[in-house]
């Protein structure tokens, strides 16, 4: 079996056991727990006829391990229950909710990883210098602040103080065509900026180490020695390597990055599935937080194998370990 | 006893304790000992609470004031005092903080150092942890902390429950490497039961790494515990920094009157702020290699 097989199947049987542990997680925290569904269905003053009915309609009258079987035969076809308060399905709920997510967390990363990158290249080159010393600061301030602090901040400043941008959802309603595109865009700008400001000083600090520590490897002091300009062997040499663990750092960071997400849409009123979450606790609709923890476990772990493929497609060593 | 033991015995009692030479670094971290100074502010203001404000109960005639000498932070949509909700915030914050944190620790430190003097745990204990650590934690606090209801204890259990791999992953990477090292095959050689070696041998060797974790864990969880708080889960019979901000964003008072999510913001920016330099003014005192400059 060539070594790419192996590494792809090993990364993919990884991806499907942590689903699978998610999952299980979930169900046995819904059934141990005081509040349980049977109890959360089921309110006192029913008759002891209704209870059971209603029990037996949603499938909890029996055997614990038959309910785990049925729970996860569902989730294999895609079924995450009914919402209580919406009576339509969980996965339409979220599967419409889902796009708006996937657009604040993804370029929420890539404005991180953009700004990132030549702030992170900057201190590492000067350090103990003044901007060094910025992020340095910032870094360890960005790590330490509560996500709606920061969104709350922004939102006060730029939407409600100067009146740059709006201050809520992802569009206006009644705009087509290309201006909608720019109106979606405007909306974003907040909320992205939130979760950038949280996350930029971990990835920088975590840049700059691992820069530092390429820049006095032997193969970039030689770099140096044969007289390459020292842009070219920060730039092409120490980067490319300084890059692969910060880029698994990324990965790891997805759980936290998915939580922040969802206190920044509660603030700004953002449709995804986090304001979602935020309705959900509100209505005490167990299905659909139920619903929103499984497909948000299940995007991490589906960004996690995107990840770790192009990492071991860029980097040989990987995909022998 | 022959001279030559006598002098070893000189040499040992005038080397400083390990203990007593990260102190002595750490002094000489003022940016360690300002964190401390603040860390140490906050716990005065926890305990003496009551000494400090009235609590936050009675609804006041002047709603939504901007601060003034009356209201240092001024007042919230209802009237009451916003620095008695901070300072009374303090109290509930930090005990959520250091309950679930210290319950995270002995979860974490004893799967952790289980699972290094037993390989056979380990196996599981490391895919437990890459697991849960793999996962997005604050949905499924929100799942179990909306099913168990919201209560202090709810908090508090939820945090530490989705805490301690975590801290397990920090102090198991010290203790596998600790395990290997041959005064443990001593102690093994003399005789000792597994419980007395990892007692007196196994962690107290991942001490610092516990203190550091503790830290850092009490600091992360005042940062749950806010979010959980800021979803309408915390503890609604209590004030907490959370619990101010999700009661701001409630009433719609956070657009328009800034005072009310500054202050308890800023709050908890101080304190996870002071325990994260405090975490690293500790690595960098207990460290002998940047002990020197």
């Amino acid at each position: 079996m060539p070594p790419v097989v192996g590494f792809v199947a090993r990364r993919l049987g990884r991806a499907v056991l942590t689903l699978w542990f998610a999952t299980t997680i979930t169900f046995l925290l819904l059934r141990l727990l005081p509040g349980n569904p049977a109890l959360a269905v089921a309110t006192p003053n029913m008759t002891p006829q209704t209870q059971a009915i209603l029990l037996r309609q949603y499938g909890l009258d029996e055997p614990l391990l038959v309910q785990y079987g049925k729970y996860l035969w569902q989730l294999v076809q895609g079924n995450l229950g009914v919402s209580i308060t919406q009576s339509v399905p969980v996965t339409d709920v979220l599967l419409e909710r889902l796009p708006w997510t996937l657009l604040l967390t993804g370029s929420s990363l890539l404005v991180t990883v953009a700004v990132g990158i030549p702030l992170g290249v900057l201190a590492a080159t000067r350090p103990s210098g003044l901007l060094d010393r910025l992020v340095q600061v910032g870094g360890v301030v960005g790590q330490s602040v509560f996500v709606p602090s920061v969104a709350i901040a922004l939102l006060f400043l730029f939407g409600l103080q100067l009146r740059w941008l709006p201050i809520g959802g992802a569009y206006s309603p009644g705009v087509y065509g290309g201006q909608w595109y720019l109106d979606v865009a405007a909306h974003l700008v907040l909320p992205c900026v939130s979760l950038v400001l949280v996350q930029l000083g971990s990835y920088v600090l975590t840049l700059r180490a691992t820069l530092i520590d390429s820049l006095g490897e032997d193969y970039c002091v030689l770099a140096t020695a044969k007289g390459l300009p020292h842009r070219k062997v920060v730039w092409k040499h120490a980067l490319r390597n300084a890059l692969l663990p910060t880029t698994t750092l990324v990965g790891l960071q997805l759980g936290f990055l998915v939580g922040g997400a969802v206190l920044t849409e509660t603030v700004f009123a953002y449709p995804g599935i986090g304001r979602g979450i935020y309705e959900a606790v509100t209505q005490l609709d167990y299905p659909v937080l139920q619903g929103a923890f499984v497909l948000l476990a299940a995007t991490v772990v589906l960004a996690n194998v995107v990840t770790d493929l192009a990492y071991g497609l860029l980097d040989p060593r990987v995909r022998t370990q | 006893m022959t001279a030559a033991g006598i002098a070893l015995d000189q040499v040992v009692a005038d080397q400083p304790t390990a203990a007593s030479a990260t102190w002595t670094a750490f002094r000489r971290n003022p940016l360690g000992l300002v964190s401390l100074a603040v860390l140490a502010a906050l716990v005065v203001v926890a305990v003496a609470a009551p000494l400090i404000a009235d609590y936050p109960g009675g609804y006041g005639p002047a709603v939504l004031t901007p601060p003034s000498g009356q209201h240092w932070f001024g007042t919230d949509n209802l009237g009451r005092d916003i620095f008695a909700e901070v300072v009374w915030g303090t109290r509930i914050s930090m005990l959520v903080a250091a309950l679930s944190s210290a319950l995270a620790i002995v979860i974490g430190v004893l799967v952790a150092v289980l699972g290094a003097y037993f390989p056979k745990v380990d196996t599981m204990v490391g895919t437990v942890v890459d697991l849960a650590l793999s996962l997005p934690v604050l949905p499924l606090m929100i799942l179990v902390a909306a099913l168990a209801g919201p209560s202090l204890a709810t908090v508090v259990v939820v945090i530490a429950l989705f805490s301690w791999p975590e801290v397990a992953r920090v102090v198991r990477s010290q203790a596998l490497a600790v395990v290997r090292l041959p005064y443990i095959d001593a102690a093994r050689l003399t005789g000792g039961s597994w419980l007395w070696i990892i007692r007196r041998h196994l962690v107290p060797a991942v001490a610092p790494v516990i203190v550091v974790s503790v830290v850092l864990t009490a600091s992360r969880a005042v940062l749950s515990a806010a979010g959980l708080a800021f979803l309408g889960l915390g503890d609604p019979n209590s004030w907490s920094w959370g619990r101010i901000l999700y009661e701001a964003q409630q009433s719609g008072a956070m657009s328009s009157a800034w005072w009310t999510t500054l202050f308890p913001s800023l709050a908890m920016l101080a304190l996870v702020v002071s325990a994260t330099l405090i975490s690293i003014a500790y690595n960098d005192a207990r460290n002998p290699r940047t002990r020197e400059n």
